[in-house]
């Protein structure tokens, strides 16, 4: 098997996002897969539910290679379910919710009709559990219908998406999840349908970093979530031993004026950088020896892939499916179970020591990477569509 | 060529046929083909199958045996021939496929390629009325996983032994020559083994692929029904020496040994539990048909099996029914004591007999239960054995019950007075429902308790009918301050012949209005609601079609909704609301203090300090203790006493204007502003804590912040150094001025101690040495280690990490040895060590105990910071230091380097160590000064008193 048996002439991909330029992850995502399936020959037509405000608009490039609709004009007023007596008097809501789900109805049609004028073979590729909604009510019969989460199980269902990807995507021919750990959960969980497939790397470099900087490097936003208090708490413990190795942060966010206090009070200012954010994810990474990540919660972490792609050992918590899937511990990586610093600390410790060990496991982790290489993640995306003609 | 076949295989069963042959045809994988075999059915079946071959020509095709096999395996067998497709399939008449199943099932062979995929089974139970389901194995189908070997996971094997949650590669069967046992029970134990072991690569998927559905004939099985189960056991037991074989040849030991762990596990219970109800001749041709097995059985698999499953095995070696029976009842009610049990040179064993004889190791060796604690566990918590003895009725509605209770080491003394009753209770409770009879007659005889008594059910039991259909029986025994409940096992008595009895219930009698007396799954009385008068029966069956109807359905809905809500009254969440809704907004009782120690789970430490204190200087304050578990012991009579989370307890918590402790109040108990909490914390820290702590720190934001409300409680927190001030109140993050610098309360006595010592130049030991029963002449060391947990902060069992008995024997004639476990752990001495080493655990304040010990063993239990202000001898057992400081917790300094004592990391070593005990105390002087001031430096024996003085005595009190 392989992309060759795909469709003569290649397929209609539809790929249905909550916007089409939502600053973030999976509009990236969408676009290098759009791109990606449009130079294997497939027609690809990436939809949008609804525009988003321009604050946290993405730029996009002008001569895309693919169509691109969005189905609202404006944002369609929240869903809300009314409950008792109270919902049922409250009528200028009731007439508000009637009028939206009219409204779904109505741009579920303009689905259908893309839908209907698309060759045999042809897919949708659901990429929010929100998109799904509408696709839900369009009529999709004779297409392959693709659902994807892109966080971890256990992020999906700390919010209320769990519950709306078990409703709205049990029916989809297949959900794809991050990693197969996290598709297993999601089995267990009662979803019969569930498949994983990895996110493809956005660059990959022809050679590893020199990693002759005493540097070890962390990027990633300054919020709770990304951990950087843990990671200062694990340097503290780690440093006294390294005298001229520096920290490097690269990242700004909410949290900065905290964790630069936090730092201060561990006495940590002589060896601790603050950069800032950085455009150049590649260039700041080739410019240090250790890559740091200290994340509390991640779906399928990308700057981890990036770090390894660009020949970097990395030493992180364990804190998901995604890491475990991409770092094998003590292969080309270092994995510490998550909040155990003082294991972090013993990482770092190791990998600022032994320069032969950083060479090992960077040069592992250079290699490996490879399996998450756009041409490979491609080819497994035309197999599956295969697939599910079977 | 399609992509699977799924060969259906059918008997008389023409009207479920058309089901599964359609959930095979609504695959969501479209390359599906069925192969209908029918084994010659005397119905419409072939007809059936041929119809829906017509119906769908190019995937359904029908086959039919000349006659019938009697089994599973020829169709199977005939249906493999037929197939065409590249992966094959089983699919029983009465069972349905999962829909995505052969999908998943496809797409996990062609990735990984393996010969053979299996995937869950779920059992559907038919008669459940809200079709309940389990899963079959799940633990196996936890995580996709591939083996390249079935030596990689012998549990599948051994657990797993269907073959029709499984899809094979059709080469793959051939090539094998794999195929089905014809002519004997249990084929698929023998196919799926074959399977295992010749596939080079298989695949586990967690999804569902397989719904088998089940009707269990709830009633239990007669005896009549039991014994052509002989001849199901003469198959069972000949497939597993085929599966034998075969694991032989192919030289598979340690798939063999866990399949003989499995048998001892499960095989051989569910056969020993029909043993009481069944003859001589089926025993004995039972024991022979067994015997034969477990001597081919690896003796390495003992080991994995619990104690009562090898004594079992080892008493059905013996064919010692009279003491096998009791061990089959515990194996199959967990925790229950069945035997009388037998003490010899201070260890306790299963039975007397099989121990006496010199040459029986082994058998010594199986049956010794002293790690149990049988002989230590306070009586009242022992499950006792209770087995009828007789069962007469007068055929209306009067029972007279007879039966004999073990009484374990004679441990119910003779001359204990006996009082018992008898006590009927619903299974469901709906309100509490049980009604109770006087036992007329319990006494002494040997080692059991005999009890009997006449009991007119007909006329006390009132059920209230439908809801609450079976009935269970409990002794209720009480000896002298003692009581226990036990459960009535039936045992031998034959409740067969016995009457219904006639009832009354309150709802109706048109329902039911017989109680029919029956055995448990697990071998205990009970009794049934069931119908016998004709309008019962009638309306009985009239109400089983109205149970299932749509009516019913609100009605079922909403008496459990109603069920739920009652339940949740009780439930935290709720009290949590209504605490702070309601309590909280009662005024704050002026002079009221609420004491807890370690959870209330003991009167003890620093809260215990300050009550005494108050209590000695007249403070004029109402004292409220909160206390654990059951009922109170050792808490101060003069002080009211709660439960925690009781009712009165979260009153007095919302009112009080203190709160004392030392550990914590519920963390989701909010503190009202006009309440001063007084945390003075349980001792000094070497590991890390609070927000130092790994899982503190791998907690989530709204679990790091509850945790920070919670510790914002504190209003005063009492330091013994600025040693806490650098980790405790860092850990905790609090504010300085939170910080008392006043020493612990508690260790007041021991600088008092100290200074009488120093003074006098002598050591006197208090009445609690005498209370113990020490020896004057001899040296009394405390072992008081710390508990251990996992990461996820679960709490281990204890267990001596050294042999106590070899300590009692090599140190006894110098030393006593009082153990004292942490609170979260207990331990159970064995008799042999008896006067030589002291369970002093349930004592629940430690500073006597350190007062009175010349010598203390610890591993990292803050108990050392506290013992330091004696100045006496220390020894740290740290045998798994490493683990304990870096791996799972953290510590905030080298114990190896501040110990104020031998560091010891062997059971060897610290039995020379303990050997040299006195010529280490001086060799440690100076660094226990040093020690000391580090840590204690605020100890100065006035704590109590500048807390009471402080907060209690103030002038206007």
């Amino acid at each position: 098997m392989s992309q060759q048996t795909a469709t003569e002439g290649g397929r209609d991909v539809f790929l249905v996002s909550n916007s089409v330029d939502e600053l973030g992850g999976v509009t990236t995502w969408s676009h290098q897969m759009a791109r990606l399936l449009s130079g294997r020959g497939h027609r690809v037509h990436v939809v949008g539910i609804a525009p988003v405000a321009e604050e946290i608009r993405q730029k996009l490039p002008a001569d895309l290679p693919y169509e691109m609709t969005t189905l609202y004009a404006t944002h369609p007023p929240k869903a809300r379910r009314l409950h008792g007596v109270k919902g049922r008097l409250n009528a200028p809501e009731r007439r508000r919710q009637a009028s939206r789900r009219a409204q779904m109805r109505a741009k579920a049609d303009v689905l259908t009709g893309m839908f209907r004028a698309a060759a045999p073979g042809a897919v949708v590729i659901v990429t929010q559990v929100w998109a799904m909604e509408w696709v839900s009510l369009a009529d999709t019969k004779g297409l392959s219908v693709i659902g994807m989460s892109h966080e971890s199980f256990e992020a999906s269902n700390k919010s209320t998406r769990g519950e709306r990807v078990r409703r709205f995507y049990s029916e989809a021919d297949r959900l794809l999840v991050l990693t197969p750990e996290d598709a297993d959960l999601w089995i267990r969980a009662g979803m019969e349908n569930v498949d994983s497939m990895p996110n493809p790397l956005p660059f990959m470099p022809d050679e590893p970093a020199p990693r002759t900087a005493k540097v070890v490097a962390s990027v990633g936003r300054l919020s709770f979530e990304k951990g950087m208090d843990l990671l200062l708490d694990a340097w503290a413990d780690a440093v006294p031993r390294h005298p001229d190795w520096t920290l490097r942060i690269y990242g700004a966010g909410s949290e900065e004026a905290t964790l630069r206090r936090h730092c201060t009070e561990l006495g940590l200012d002589e060896s601790v950088e603050w950069m800032g954010s950085t455009s150049d994810v590649l260039g700041a990474l080739r410019e240090a020896s250790v890559f740091a990540q200290a994340s509390r919660a991640e779906g399928f972490p990308i700057t981890l892939l990036e770090a390894m792609a660009a020949g970097l050992p990395a030493a992180a918590f364990d804190c998901a499916p995604g890491v475990r899937e991409i770092v094998r511990d003590g292969e080309d990586g270092l994995l510490a179970r998550l909040g155990n610093t003082m294991e972090l600390a013993a990482h770092l410790d190791a990998l600022m020591t032994d320069g032969a060990l950083r060479d090992r496991l960077g040069d592992a982790g250079f290699r490996h990477v490879r399996r998450y290489s756009s041409e490979e993640i491609t080819d497994r995306w035309e197999e599956l569509f295969a697939f599910l003609e079977r | 060529m399609p992509d699977v076949s799924v060969v259906v295989i059918v008997y008389n069963d023409a009207e479920r046929l058309p089901t599964a042959v359609q959930s095979v045809l609504d695959q969501t994988l479209r390359g599906v083909e069925v192969v209908i075999v029918d084994d010659c059915s005397k119905d419409r079946s072939y007809e059936v199958a041929q119809e829906l071959a017509a119906a769908h020509p190019e995937r359904v095709r029908a086959f039919r045996l000349p006659e019938n096999s009697g089994g599973c395996g020829a169709p199977r067998n005939h249906g493999i021939r037929q197939t065409a497709g590249r992966y094959v399939m089983f699919l029983d008449s009465d069972d349905v496929l999962e829909r995505n199943a052969c999908r998943n099932m496809l797409a996990a062979a062609e990735r990984t390629g393996a010969d053979l995929v299996s995937g869950m089974c779920v059992r559907v139970h038919l008669d459940n009325r809200w079709n309940k389901t389990t899963e079959w194995y799940p633990w196996i189908y936890a995580r996709t996983r591939t083996l390249d070997s079935i030596t990689e996971y012998p549990d599948l094997l051994v657990y797993d032994t269907l073959s029709t949650n499984k899809c094979y590669r059709r080469e793959f069967l051939l090539e094998q020559g794999l195929e089905f046992p014809v002519g004997i029970h249990y084929e698929d134990l023998l196919f799926s083994a074959q399977a295992y072991v010749a596939a080079r690569r298989i695949t586990l998927i967690p999804n569902h692929v397989y719904f088998w559905n089940v009707v269990e004939k709830a009633s239990a099985l007669s005896i009549s029904n039991r014994r052509h189960e002989i001849a199901n056991f003469v198959h069972r037991m000949e497939i597993h020496r085929r599966v034998d074989e075969l694991l032989a040849a192919k030289g598979h030991t340690a798939i063999k040994s866990a399949k003989d762990a499995k048998f001892l596990k499960h095989d051989l219970v569910l056969h020993l539990r029909d043993l009481p109800l069944l003859g001589d001749a089926y025993r004995q041709e039972f024991a022979r048909l067994a015997n034969g097995y477990l001597a081919g059985i690896d003796p390495a698999a003992y080991e994995n099996v619990t104690h009562l499953q090898a004594i079992c095995a080892y008493l059905l070696g013996k064919e010692d029914w009279d003491n096998l029976l009791p061990a089959a009842d515990a194996m199959t009610n967990k925790g229950r004591l069945c035997s009388p049990l037998a003490e010899r040179d201070g260890r306790v064993y299963w039975c007397a007999r099989h121990i006496d004889d010199p040459a029986d190791d082994e058998g010594r060796r199986i049956l010794d239960v002293t790690d149990q604690g049988y002989h230590t566990a306070p009586l009242s918590s022992l499950a006792l054995g209770n087995r009828l003895t007789s069962y007469e009725d007068d055929g209306r509605g009067t029972v007279t019950l007879a039966g004999r209770i073990v009484n374990p080491l004679g441990r119910i003394k003779a001359e204990t007075p006996l009082k018992a009753t008898l006590e009927f209770r619903a299974r469901r409770q709906i309100g509490v429902r049980s009604f109770t009879f006087p036992v007329t007659t319990v006494r002494h005889a040997g080692d059991t308790i005999e009890w009997s008594t006449t009991a007119d059910v007909a006329s006390t039991v009132r059920p209230l009918g439908i809801i609450d259909a079976v009935w269970d029986v409990r002794l209720k025994l009480t000896a002298g301050g003692d009581r226990m409940t036990t459960r009535v096992s039936v045992g031998g008595v034959d409740l067969e012949s016995a009457a219904r009895l006639r009832v009354r219930p309150r709802l109706t009698r048109l329902v039911s209005d017989r109680f029919e007396p029956e055995m448990t799954k697990k071998g205990n009385l009970s009794y049934v609601l069931t119908a016998e008068g004709r309008a019962a029966v009638r309306t009985q069956a009239l109400l089983n079609n109205a149970m299932h109807g749509k009516a019913a359905g609100v009605v079922k809905r909403s008496l459990r909704r109603a069920l739920k809500a009652r339940r949740n009254l009780g439930s935290g969440e709720q009290k949590v609301k209504l605490y702070h809704e309601v309590f909280s907004k009662l005024p704050v009782k002026k002079g009221t203090v609420v004491f807890e120690s370690h959870m209330g789970k003991q009167y003890s430490d620093s809260p215990k300090a300050i009550y005494e204190e108050m209590v000695r200087q007249g403070a004029p304050f109402e004292a409220i203790w909160s206390y654990a578990g059951g009922k109170p012991t050792g808490f101060p009579k003069e002080a009211t006493l709660v439960r925690r989370w009781s009712w009165p307890y979260l009153r007095a918590l919302a009112q009080a204007e203190y709160w004392v402790d030392n550990q914590g109040f519920p963390l989701a108990l909010a503190k009202r502003p006009g309440t001063t909490y007084i945390q003075t914390w349980h001792g000094s820290a070497l590991k890390r804590m609070g927000f130092h702590e790994p899982r503190t720190k791998a907690q989530g934001k709204a679990g790091q912040d509850r945790f920070q409300a919670a510790v914002d409680r504190f209003d005063h927190f009492l330091i013994r150094s600025e040693h806490d001030v650098r980790t405790l109140a860092k850990g905790f993050r609090l504010r300085d001025e939170v910080l008392l610098r006043t020493g612990y309360p508690r260790n007041d006595a021991l600088v008092e101690a100290h200074r009488a010592e120093v003074q006098s130049g002598e050591r006197v030991r208090g009445p609690l040495a005498a209370e113990l029963g020490i020896d004057p002449d001899k040296k009394v060391l405390l072992y008081a280690p710390t508990f251990r947990a996992n990461a996820d902060g679960t709490v281990e069992g204890f267990e001596f990490p050294f042999d106590v008995e070899e300590f009692a024997d090599r140190l006894g004639d110098r030393f006593t040895l009082l153990v004292r476990t942490h609170y979260l752990n207990s331990v159970s001495l064995p008799p042999s060590v008896a006067g030589r080493v002291v369970d002093v655990s349930r004592y629940h304040d430690i500073t006597p105990l350190l007062a009175l010990a010349d010598g203390l063993i610890t591993d990292y239990s803050s108990v050392m910071f506290d013992y330091a202000v004696l100045d006496r001898p220390m020894l740290f057992f740290a045998y798994d230091y490493e683990k304990y400081a870096t791996d799972i917790r953290g510590t905030y300094f080298d114990l190896k380097e501040k110990a104020p004592g031998p560091v010891v990391a062997t059971a060897d070593e610290l039995m020379q160590a303990v050997g040299a005990f006195d010529e280490a105390d001086a060799k440690y002087a100076e660094a226990r000064q040093r020690f000391l001031s580090e840590f204690g430096e605020y100890d100065r024996g006035d704590a109590a008193r500048q807390i009471v003085e402080k907060f209690f005595t103030r002038s206007g009190k």
